[in-house]
């Protein structure tokens, strides 16, 4: 027997699947409320909220943290009753739902920053205990219309029933594919799992039954899986994804049996006309499916994945050596050499997959914005309608999280300052409704622009050049410059949804960090036909379901940078103004290190952390002063490390900076086995720093690998000491150290 | 060495549940993240015990149990359900439908070892509400 099992080590995995049951919960809330807005039932939706709080109510209880459990199990009482409901959810109870979601979600945080998580809100649990049984359904099953064996159709609930007839009446067919799964076809990799998932992406899949069969040749296992599914798919294309031909579940033909389904379904609704609300519920449905196969993992486990990787770099480098060593010795190391290319092919190959896995879909990074769009709504009491589109890019996790505040920022100030109220809209000839729309696409291979754009009353410049204290700006970058000012505000009182003030000093300064940029454009006159926010192109769609397909006309609108005719165009005078689309440029990928921060010749540098060995104390009794080395002015110092001659540098001379203070420490780094130290002045501290390449040659300098923001705005030097020691002088440390000896 | 199938779809509730489990020498896991994968992995291979919840996609805990205990060679395999709280009224179905045991989470290292070993241990590990004979 092995130690005892403390169950609260699995705390960093109920993170991470909280985090992904959360989302989807928060997915199927927004179908279940946009049905029920629509007057219909969402069985399927409502059925998987129930599973998801269920298990996050499973895992907390484990994982000991009550007030989860507690909030979950509240929630999950009112789902179970509109599961037996047939999936019918009343509108108070969503929105108390939704309360519960963001309940979890915030102590879930909690936990993950190691704060003490607060205790279930009582209010909260209080209500959802409150919640009225939504009544049952009326009406016949749609089930009895079905071909299909009563035994089979016996083991339906009602609320499955219910999504095959709704299913049906949305124009559906609801078809039976058989499955039998088998030895061989296991180790063809044809199991009930990648036959669900296959035929996930085509269709959706109301239920799957185990049926026994007598055994023989064809049925090793004495099994048979029926899945009966909902699709607008081809025969063809399901049977290549089940490995077996479909039957239609309603006789082809059967127009008196479709429409008792129907109404079977929806018995609140007479109307037998599609809603086009369903299309986009479909939509969301085939983006649900997509999902099916992915694995989320926490970044700590792809850093770990890395770090062996680095582990295996360097066993290969020794592995090199040996061969060399082998070679040396006369040995014939032709084929190691071959095996060894070979190898490193391969590792650069698992390099670039590790880093593949960093990714995120554009449309995961946008994904909690509808959430949010909509509690902004009730918050303001304004009416907004949301247009995304996230296009297909992706990103590397790292830099989502670090943009992502910066988006909600630029939400809400849209929703909150953008966007009028209902009245003033009306006033000004709009639609009541606001437009919000916020799109996203791959600029270049390296980086990706998101645009959030409002149709509201613009930015008046003359009120924040008023209150900057300056002259009104004339172009959009002018007026980017202006409301950019830390602390600048143009509304006299604190809003709850975004706080005092714009806060765009705050979005640029992520953006810049990550080495994106942010770009404005605002205030078209009323009259141009092609200001961003009225185009009739956008405003099309209202889920974030949208086609990834991303139109010419949106790149060239959300393109600041490629349109300064615009930015010149606008003009300060105060006519009207509909809407204002901020910009963000971001890269795609960025290297985040651990770094030191030190300060020498007067400049601050940074060093990545993994470079050095160790910090050590100048102490100039112990440096030993050589002959000068060849042309260099600099001479040769050596510092005395435990016993150890090590070559002493000034980073300063190095660099040609001034003298600036003692240099009274010093970094030691390691190049093909030897020490170097570089003394600096002072030590500043250590943080992660986002390191971004320097991409102009001409400001290539060797020894400078990167340029980094330590938060000041400036561009801090990224040094790297391993590249200056090779440059100095032809001569190998040992030499110098022979010297002093 | 006794193989044990662990059916759950949350995976670190899985990998909780071996870590329980994995405390005693001679056993052996395989995963299930399914119902229809637990029911596909029984049919094909023989396992000598199963811990289930029963709460999952497509078909739940108890629809497993009644599969199992329809088909022959699975009557007498001994299956430990573990699930959630609130679930308690699924109790009387589980047992009802076959299956051996009825735990709920949150659940100790030592409780769930407890009923594995013990159901390992009993000849005849059929509940008692189970099908005759």
């Amino acid at each position: 027997m092995s130690g005892p099992v403390d169950l609260r080590e699995f705390v960093s995995g109920f993170l991470v699947e909280a985090e992904e049951l959360l989302q989807s919960a928060n997915a199927n809330l927004l179908a279940v409320d946009a049905s029920v807005k629509n007057g219909e039932s969402n069985p399927r939706a409502v059925r998987e909220l129930f599973r998801s709080l269920h298990t996050i109510k499973g895992l907390a209880a484990m994982v000991e943290v009550e007030p989860i459990v507690a909030i979950a199990h509240g929630m999950e009482a009112v789902l179970r009753a509109a599961d037996r409901a047939g999936g019918r959810l009343q509108l108070a109870a969503i929105e108390q739902l939704l309360a519960g979601s963001k309940a979890i979600e915030l102590r879930v945080r909690a936990l993950a920053d190691g704060r003490p998580v607060a205790a279930a809100p009582a209010r909260l649990v209080e209500a959802l205990a409150a919640l009225e049984a939504p009544a049952s359904p009326a009406g016949p099953s749609a089930g009895a219309t079905l071909a299909l064996e009563p035994e089979l159709r016996a083991k339906l609930t009602d609320s499955e029933r219910e999504q095959l007839a709704a299913g049906i009446g949305r124009g559906k067919r609801a078809l039976r594919v058989d499955f039998i799964p088998s030895p061989a076809r296991v180790a063809e990799g044809l199991t009930i799992t990648t036959v669900r998932e296959r035929v996930a992406a085509l269709a959706e899949i109301v239920k799957v039954l185990p049926v026994s069969l007598p055994r023989n040749e064809d049925t090793a296992g004495g099994l048979m899986f029926t899945l009966l599914l909902l699709t607008t798919a081809t025969d063809e294309a399901i049977t290549v994804a089940a490995a077996a031909a479909p039957v239609d579940l309603v006789p082809k033909g059967a127009a008196a049996v479709r429409a008792v389904a129907t109404d079977a379904g929806s018995p609140d609704d007479p109307s037998a006309e599609r809603d086009p609300l369903w299309d986009e519920l479909d939509e969301l449905d085939e983006l649900d499916r997509r999902r099916g196969g992915v694995v989320r993992v926490g970044v700590e486990r792809l850093d770990d994945a890395m770090e062996k990787l680095s582990a295996l770099i360097v066993t290969r480098f020794r592995f090199g050596r040996a061969i060399a060593a082998l070679a040396a010795q006369g040995a014939d190391v032709r084929a190691l050499r071959q095996i060894e290319g070979e190898h490193r092919r391969q590792v650069r190959d698992l390099r670039t997959s590790i880093l593949q896995l960093r990714m995120i879909s554009t449309r995961e990074l946008l994904e909690p914005i509808p959430l949010l769009v909509r509690g902004l709504q009730v918050a303001t009491g304004k009416a907004v309608r949301l247009s995304i589109d996230a296009g297909r890019g992706e990103l590397d996790k790292a830099v989502a999280e670090r943009i992502f505040p910066a988006i909600v920022h630029l939400i809400r100030n849209a929703v909150d300052h953008g966007i009028e109220a209902k009245e003033a809209r009306l006033r000004a000839g709009k639609p009541e409704e606001g437009l919000l729309t916020i799109t996203c696409f791959a600029r270049s291979s390296t980086h990706l622009e998101l645009s959030v754009s409002d149709d509201g009353g613009g930015i008046d410049r003359e009120a924040v050049a008023r209150r900057a204290g300056r002259e009104v700006p004339r172009s959009d970058a002018a007026l980017l410059d202006l409301i950019a000012l830390p602390g600048l505000s143009t509304r006299d009182k604190a809003t709850t949804t975004s706080g005092r003030g714009l806060g765009v000093d705050i979005v640029k300064r992520i953006a810049e960090e990550l080495g994106g940029e942010l770009f404005l454009r605002a205030s078209q006159e009323a009259s141009e036909s092609t200001s961003p926010a009225t185009s009739p192109a956008t405003s099309q769609r209202t889920s974030p379901a949208t086609s990834p397909a991303t139109s010419p006309a949106t790149s060239q609108r959300t393109s600041p940078a490629t349109s300064p005719a615009t930015s010149q165009r606008a003009s300060p005078a105060t006519s009207q103004r509909t809407g204002t689309t901020f910009t963000l440029r971001i890269p795609l990928t960025v290297t985040i290190v651990d770094a030191f921060s030190f300060e020498c010749g007067g400049q601050v540098f940074v060093v990545p952390v993994a470079l050095v060995e160790e910090i050590i104390e100048v102490d100039r009794t112990k440096v030993v002063t050589g002959p000068r080395r060849g042309d260099r002015t600099q001479q040769a110092a050596l510092i005395e490390r435990r016993g150890e001659f090590v070559p002493l540098l000034a980073l300063d001379e190095l660099f040609t900076l001034p003298h600036g203070g003692s240099a009274n420490k010093a970094l030691v780094v390691r190049r093909n086995g030897e020490p170097f130290a570089f003394a600096v002045d002072r030590m500043l501290g250590q943080q992660e720093v986002v390191l971004r390449p320097l991409e102009d040659p001409l400001v290539k300098v060797t020894g400078v690998c990167g340029v980094t923001d330590l938060g000041d705005g400036q561009p801090t030097l990224v040094v790297d000491l391993l590249a200056l020691s090779s440059t100095l002088s032809g001569r190998p440390a040992r030499q110098g150290m022979e010297v002093a000896a | 060495m006794k193989e044990i199938l662990v059916v759950d779809d949350s995976k670190v509730m899985r990998e909780m549940i071996v870590a329980c489990l994995r405390a005693h020498d001679g056993l052996a896991f395989t995963h299930a993240a399914s119902g229809l994968e637990a029911i596909e992995k029984l049919s094909l291979q023989a396992f000598d015990l199963v811990v289930l919840d029963l709460n999952m996609p497509d078909i739940g805990g108890v629809e497993v149990v009644e599969f199992v205990r329809a088909q022959d060679k699975l009557k007498t395999l001994p299956i430990l359900i573990v699930t959630t709280r609130g679930d308690e009224a699924s109790r009387t179905r589980v047992l009802a439908a076959g299956a051996s045991r009825f735990m709920t989470k949150p659940f100790t290292p030592d409780a769930i070892l407890g009923e594995v070993l013990g159901l390992l241990d009993e000849p005849s590990n059929v509940g008692d509400a189970g099908p005759g004979p």
